[in-house]
């Protein structure tokens, strides 16, 4: 099957999800390298069998997958390295362009989240995923979905000091 | 509506970083290259089930082999021409002998196959395939069973097994 899609096309689609792509990403490694190989391949991949990215519930779970399996692959890796970087000063890359302190506190609030209702949320929130697609991405139903988005925003309210 | 559009909006209006140029420079590069052909993932890792598979392979052609000839020896030739030298005869009482009827040798009983822990590894794109598939691996133990009727000894062989199934996305 040739490839159709032109130069032009590739970029624009990344520019729109590459960003929530790389923010889903950096939910399962510490580094915005590692979130950008993961992304990188996925994309790559993606793009070159489907030519676009209207199955973006695929996409995601894509990008999931090579995610788990490279946390799988490098578990002993990294556990040896976190002794080191425990020891180190850590410097990590921001995830979000925070314009203010309010942000910053939300921005602190979300790491503070359970990992799959984290999950939900950015999905939902930055990658406008619906939760049909979200349900699909992750192998869950809607219903838990949506439950799971719920919960993370209750859990936001409880950890954000009252305004 | 729920009570929590205030906060929904105050999440949206944070952005995610954006991309680097050096991102978008190694994925254009990437595209841009000929496509090679595939080759099996890297991510897919060969469970020790399967590259020691052979030598379960080995194990249960043995075990057929023992019991092909423990059939063979417990065929008891004698008992076999008398029964054939009294089915012969005509008799006035038909009055079966289950004892006698019953075949001397090993005849498959039953076998089971229970899985004890089945995963599902998420999407991934197998070897020349276009379409993404879901990594279904579950984890059983086969246990096969033999019986001879006439002695009541009974064999039985039990080993474990993965099975890795490939299920096309479409066919979900």
């Amino acid at each position: 099957m040739e490839n159709v899609a032109t130069h032009e096309d590739w970029k624009v689609c990344l520019s729109e999800v590459g960003p929530g792509l790389v923010l889903f990403a950096r939910q399962w490694v510490q580094s915005l390298a590692d979130a950008e190989d993961i992304v990188q391949e996925a994309f790559v991949r993606f793009w070159r069998r489907n030519h676009n990215i209207t199955n973006r519930a695929l996409l995601y779970a894509t990008v999931r997958s090579i995610a788990l399996d490279r946390i799988r692959g490098d578990s002993r890796r990294a556990r040896r390295e976190a002794l080191v970087v425990a020891d180190t000063e850590q410097s990590v890359e921001p995830q979000f362009q925070v314009e203010d302190d309010s942000q910053r506190v939300v921005v602190g609030a979300l790491d503070r989240l359970p990992k799959d209702q984290r999950e939900v949320l950015v999905m939902k929130i930055w990658n406008e995923l619906t939760f049909a697609e979200i349900a699909e991405a992750l192998g869950i139903s809607q219903n838990t979905a949506a439950s799971r988005y719920r919960y993370a925003l209750a859990s936001l309210r409880k950890i954000l000091p009252p305004q | 509506m729920n009570d929590f559009s205030d906060l929904e909006a105050q999440l949206k209006a944070i952005r995610p970083a954006p991309l680097r140029e050096s991102f978008i420079g190694r994925v254009e590069s990437e595209i841009n290259q000929p496509e090679m052909p595939l080759e099996e993932p890297h991510n897919v890792i060969r469970p020790i089930q399967f590259r020691t598979g052979w030598i379960v392979g080995l194990g249960l052609a043995a075990a057929a082999a023992v019991l092909l000839l423990v059939r063979v020896n417990f065929q008891p030739p004698r008992g076999s021409a008398r029964t054939a030298a009294a089915s012969a005869q005509p008799t006035a009482t038909s009055a079966p002998l289950p004892a006698k009827t019953l075949p001397n040798s090993f005849v498959p009983a039953g076998s089971t196959q229970v899985v004890y822990h089945k995963r599902d590894e998420g999407l991934l794109f197998a070897q020349n395939s276009e379409e993404p598939m879901r990594r279904l691996r579950s984890i059983t133990r086969e246990t096969l069973q033999w019986k001879n009727p006439a002695t009541g000894a009974s064999l039985s062989v039990s080993y474990p097994s993965e099975h890795v199934e490939l299920v096309p996305i479409s066919a979900q």
